[in-house]
């Protein structure tokens, strides 16, 4: 079937990828964070295996304070291209970092927000149409969206805003692939397959909800940045 | 285009041919031996000091056999038990309790078989379970402890309850009162009718077995589980029938030298369910009862009520032992030979009857031999002689099973030929049990018994089939979502197959993808128009809809009984007009769109060719209601007056009056007016449609496919369960929605194959025998005839998979729209009417593709050949799986079961559905 996007009433430029920031910390710790948030859920795992709740609730603080670290040092806010910064400021300048962190900082919390005001439960009531539990494990299912939200939706929020048309552009899988996409779309996938293992009879603990659910969408993070990233960078996905 | 159809029909002719050699190979029908046993020659003579043909003195003369169907071990021997009589004789040591194994299928025929053989029925009779007036199921011919008895001097039969037994042993029974367990719902007029007859049969002496099989526990049981209200006085009703006939034992003379047996058949799940292989289901309550047991009870544990045992799960209580040993130990205290094809141990507890050592060892050989003619049929080529071999090297390791049981037999004739003083009696008994427990472990395991020749040329041919399958399908050069999505449900099946919680959890992996692509579907519609309120857009609400029909009827294994929408309470009590609220919209929604044909048709022959685009007007909209308002209110009369006898509990909302009035009508009659109802309209609507396609040259609008659509779905709740019966309002909102989106014919396919699966467990199925519902096989059908029955019972229990096959080939051919003729060159091109202009654009592009579509077998052909490759992969997935793991532990309670259904979904669906109604749809859609 031939796709239909000419009949837009105004026509948008064409969409490019997120590059991360031209500084060598933010190519270093784009690399390490994934390393850092995976190592920190991978501590938490036994906890949260145990007791699911306040497990989660405290993994959250970390992962909220690293993604805010990750998108402040890497990526560049919405906007903002890759480069533009240093190549406006004079040389020598003093006051360039503050200033440059001071102006990404400021988006990381409010993509914070959003993440967690409207991301969390519009991703909670996806879960629940996708076979979460209803009338019980209310946190638990709400605490997976919020993590799910904070690896997926809080780049994304932070890179594009909250712009409907570039949002529609999101979801319809139109954006070309980089590695918050790809970091997005990754987690979705690593969550919906993480329900695989659930009605298994091996009678292991992790086996209960929510842990495959928010395993998966790490790992599938993870991944999908990674191929985002490097892989599939730049490419749009075909549909048909 | 010919050799393609014609390597599809091979494909499609080599699936039934390779199920049913795979089932022959996998189900082999166990040969039997015929005839009665009698007391054969024992051998030894000198030795033991017996004479040849003698039999030791038997305890008992008279036998009371009560079976109380679903009885659990737990239900009798418990804290929580009812049954308080039974237990104080326990613990007066008048009763020996046992937890006695019943092996899957637990359903009440073949463990009947079981107890009354002592052998252990194979999975084809669970076949036979559903065709019980098959005539090689009963056991006329077979040796079982009632045809010994009745052979005996004197011997009658008495029989009072399920009338499985009646159809069983059809002749046997001086005087008989069978009840059929039809409606579940009977918790107290089933069992009346047996307990009437007890007291005067307990003052008749002419008798010498009196069996009792009272069903209504299991329907407590299947209604509202194990833990119901109803379940704690029914057992004490129960107990006070056991109190009953054991006080006229005690009291009666005649009854003096009467064994008393109360067991249960099977077991229950926690859902009260039953035919599967839980631990609950497996384990039944054995208890032998008569004053007489004091003798013998001595050094026995006598404490009651007590816990199950710590090792052995939930329900052992006591010595588990198997339900096959019921059948010789009946012949030792009774005093009659061991029914032929026994796999049953004499249980020891009763030996002590018998204070001679030697009396004990006849008893114990002659199970011995009998069993070992078994044994010695099964492995030709062994020897079981009677010599005693002197350390001969057959013992030594690695023995094969059959190897295995020759040493252990040769042991037998070595310990019963050595004269030396030093071997006492119990030694004797020891190398006897030891015998007669692994011959009765291995002959039980019936894995020697698989043809494996035969399992792999089935699964050749299934192979084949998928071969020849995939050569008909057009090549594969683009890679769309709906067929990655095909292709990955299909691996993915393949390989979930091979895990045992995965055969018994299959609707989560359905569930699971069907949301997936759901979203898919969504995302991949969003990618070309967006439409601004998306939470209502139409994958969204399909969604949004499995959600809730997903939730409609929890089942598998690993919940079963949790909670769901049908069991949450909110269709029961006072609260069940929100049910019939629901049903009556489903038929007010069906009984309407019938009207509109049978408004059309009116239309057809009132004016006949004069009207080219015949829409039909005011009078005639309401001439059809009144033609339908009379199917359609018979139809919701009859599922009201069978919910009202099926289900009381569903309809207690309802007004009374009117509860009253539909319970005196006749439900045979009833459904049978539907039925006629329905093909009446059926064959009026096809002869309308037929005269207005004549008048009308040129192709045709589809409407008939329509119609059939609607009457079919009239027909289909009509073998549905009230309850259900609102999925189909759901399952209606699924195929408008799925109209809406126009999908391409692979995105189709796709979402049929996913909708089947889907539909077949939410509607309460799952791979488990327990799950068949029977309560509409009988639907219309007086009497008992197979091939109805057969029919009516695969269309209740896949109505749903019926349902979406018909649906999709409505959905490939989207008949019933009318052909527009848009000018484009006419539409303003103005900026505001820019949209509305695309938009008829689109719709007019999507009508002239329907036509195209419609034309050209090529769609059809590439849909039929898209659920071959299906059937094919998912038969050859199940088959290899079986086969693998024929020696795995759940073979028979979870790959078996699973097989049969396969054998279902592979031949009967796939023909009958997929190509049968599938096609007649697709074709009338062409009209």
């Amino acid at each position: 079937m031939a796709t239909v996007i000419s009949s837009q009433t105004k026509p948008r430029p064409p969409a490019h990828p997120i590059d991360i920031l031209n500084s060598d910390t933010a190519r270093l710790y784009t690399h390490i964070h994934p390393i850092l948030v995976l190592s920190i859920y991978a501590f938490q795992f036994p906890s949260i295996v145990a007791d699911p709740v306040p497990a989660l609730i405290k993994t959250l603080i970390p992962l909220a304070a690293l993604q805010i670290a990750y998108v402040a040092i890497c990526l560049p806010p919405t906007g903002g291209t890759a480069t533009p910064v240093i190549d406006k400021k004079k040389p020598g300048e003093k006051k360039k970092v503050e200033g440059s962190l001071a102006k990404t900082i400021v988006p990381a919390f409010l993509s914070l927000i959003t993440a967690t005001i409207l991301s969390t439960p519009l991703l909670t009531a996806t879960l629940v149409l996708f076979g979460a539990p209803l009338t019980t494990h209310h946190a638990h299912t709400l605490l997976a969206g919020a993590h799910i939200s904070f690896l997926s939706t809080l780049p994304l929020v932070y890179v594009h805003g909250v712009d409907g048309a570039t949002w529609r552009e999101i979801i319809a899988l139109l954006r070309p692939v980089d590695e918050v996409y790809g970091g997005m779309i990754g987690t979705v996938v690593g969550a919906w397959l993480g329900a695989i293992p659930i009605p298994l009879d091996w009678d292991r603990e992790w086996q209960k909800w929510p842990v495959t659910i928010v395993s998966g969408a790490y790992v599938g993070w993870a991944v999908g940045k990674l191929l985002g990233g490097l892989v599939f960078k730049g490419k749009k996905i075909m549909f048909e | 285009m010919a050799l393609r159809t014609v390597l599809l029909t091979v494909a499609n002719l080599l699936i039934p041919v390779a199920i049913l050699i795979f089932a022959t190979g996998f189900f082999p029908y166990k040969p039997f031996m015929p005839g009665l046993a009698e007391y054969e020659k024992l051998g030894w003579e000198q030795a033991m000091g017996w004479k040849e043909e003698s039999v030791p003195e038997a305890p008992f003369d008279k036998l009371v056999f009560m079976v109380v169907d679903a009885l659990r071990s737990d239900f009798v021997f418990g804290e929580d038990s009812g049954m308080s009589f039974v237990q104080s004789l326990i613990r007066e040591g008048t009763a020996l309790p046992f937890t006695a194994h019943a092996a899957s299928p637990t359903i009440t025929m073949p463990k009947v078989k079981a107890m009354t053989t002592g052998s252990i029925p194979s999975f084809l009779d669970v076949i036979l379970n559903f065709a019980e007036s098959d005539t090689t199921s009963t056991l006329s011919t077979q040796d079982t402890w009632l045809a010994q008895l009745r052979a005996k001097q004197g011997g009658k039969l008495v029989m009072y309850g399920d009338d499985t037994w009646l159809k069983l042993f059809p002749g046997f029974f001086e005087r008989a009162d069978g009840t059929s367990s039809f409606f579940v719902s009977d918790f107290t007029e089933v069992d009346n009718n047996v307990t009437r007859h007890v007291p005067e049969e307990l003052l008749n002496s002419d008798w010498n077995a009196m069996i009792m099989h009272y069903l209504g526990l299991d329907h407590i049981g299947h209604k509202a589980g194990p833990k119901s209200p109803n379940m704690l006085p029914k057992q004490k009703e129960m107990d006070g029938i056991v109190r009953d006939i054991y006080s006229a034992i005690e009291n009666e003379d005649h009854l003096s030298k009467t064994l008393f047996v109360l067991c249960g058949d099977h077991g229950m799940n926690e859902g009260g369910n039953h035919g599967g292989s839980a631990a609950g289901e497996t384990s039944p309550a054995l208890v032998f009862m008569s004053p007489k047991l004091k003798d013998i009870s001595q050094h026995m544990e006598k404490v009651s009520p007590t816990k199950p045992k710590d090792k052995g799960g939930e329900f052992e209580y006591y010595r588990m032992v198997e339900q096959s040993d019921i059948a010789p130990t009946l012949a030792g205290l009774l005093g009659f030979p061991v029914p032929r094809n026994n796999l049953g141990v004499f249980i020891k507890e009763f030996l002590s009857f018998w204070p001679h050592a030697a009396d004990r060892i006849r008893l114990l050989l002659r199970n011995a031999r009998q069993m070992k003619m078994i044994v010695e049929a099964t492995y030709p080529n062994l020897s079981f002689e009677d010599e005693s071999k002197a350390a001969g090297n057959e013992c030594e390791p690695p023995l094969s099973d059959g190897q295995d049981l020759a040493c252990k037999w040769h042991g037998v004739v070595d310990t019963m030929s050595t004269t030396s003083r030093h071997l006492t009696a119990e030694h004797r008994i020891d190398q006897l049990f030891w015998f007669l427990t692994a011959a009765q472990e291995k002959m039980s395991s019936t894995a020697s018994n698989y043809d494996v020749p035969r399992l792999i040329i089935g699964t050749v041919l299934t192979f084949v089939s998928v071969l020849v399958t995939l050569f008909t399908l057009p090549s594969l050069r683009r890679i769309t979502p709906p067929g990655v999505a095909y292709t990955l449900t299909i691996i993915l099946y393949s390989v979930l197959m091979f895990a045992s919680s995965y055969v018994e959890e299959e609707h989560n992996f359905w569930y699971w993808a069907t949301s997936g692509w759901f979203f898919c579907l969504f995302i991949s519609k969003s990618r070309k128009e967006w439409q601004s309120k998306f939470v209502f857009h139409p994958a969204i609400m399909l969604l949004v809809t499995h959600r809730i029909i997903r939730r409609w009827n929890q089942t598998g294994q690993k919940y079963a009984g949790a909670d769901d929408i049908v069991h949450s309470g909110i269709f029961h009590g006072n609260t069940s007009f929100i049910l019939w609220a629901l049903v009556g919209a489903t038929y007010m929604d069906i009984t309407i769109r019938i009207s509109r044909h049978v408004a059309r048709s009116i239309l057809v022959f009132d004016k006949g060719s004069s009207s080219e685009d015949s829409q039909a007007v005011d009078a005639n909209r309401f001439m059809g209601v009144i033609a339908v308002l009379p199917l359609g209110a018979t139809a919701f009369v009859f599922k009201l007056a069978f919910t009202a006898r099926d289900a009381p509990e569903l309809t207690y909302g309802i007004n009374q009056g009117l509860i009253q009035w539909v319970e005196d009508l006749s439900l045979v009659d009833v459904a049978r007016m539907v039925f006629a109802g329905t093909a009446l309209s059926a064959v009026w609507i096809t002869i309308s449609e037929w005269k207005r396609n004549r008048d009308r040259r040129g192709e045709g609008s589809g409407d008939l496919a329509i119609a059939l659509f609607d009457l079919l779905s009239l027909f289909l709740i009509t073998q549905t369960k009230a309850q259900n019966i609102p999925l189909y309002l759901l399952f209606r909102f699924q195929f408008f929605f799925l109209s809406l989106l126009d999908l391409t014919p692979a995105a189709i396919t796709t979402t049929t194959l996913l909708l089947i699966q889907t539909s077949f467990f939410a509607l309460g199925n799952s791979n488990a025998i327990s799950s068949i519902d029977l309560s509409n096989a009988y639907n219309g059908v007086s009497g008992y005839n197979v091939i109805a029955v057969g029919l009516l019972l695969f269309l209740s229990n896949w109505a749903g998979p019926i349902y979406f096959t018909a649906a999709s080939s409505l959905l490939l051919s989207s008949p019933g729209r009318p052909r527009r003729n848009i000018a484009m060159n006419e539409v303003d091109s103005r900026d505001w009417v820019q949209k509305e202009r695309e938009h008829l654009e689109r719709m007019a592009k999507s009508e002239e593709e329907g036509r195209k579509r419609r034309e050209s077998s090529e769609v059809w052909g590439r849909h039929v050949g898209l659920m071959t490759l299906w059937v094919g992969v998912a038969t050859g997935s199940v088959m290899v799986a079986c086969t693998v793991l024929r020696t795995h532990l759940f073979i028979w309670t979870v790959f078996s079961p699973k097989y049969l259904y396969a054998m279902a979904w592979g031949i009967a669906f796939h023909f009958g559905g997929t190509l049968g109604l599938g096609s007649l749809v697709w074709r009338a859609g062409r009209w």
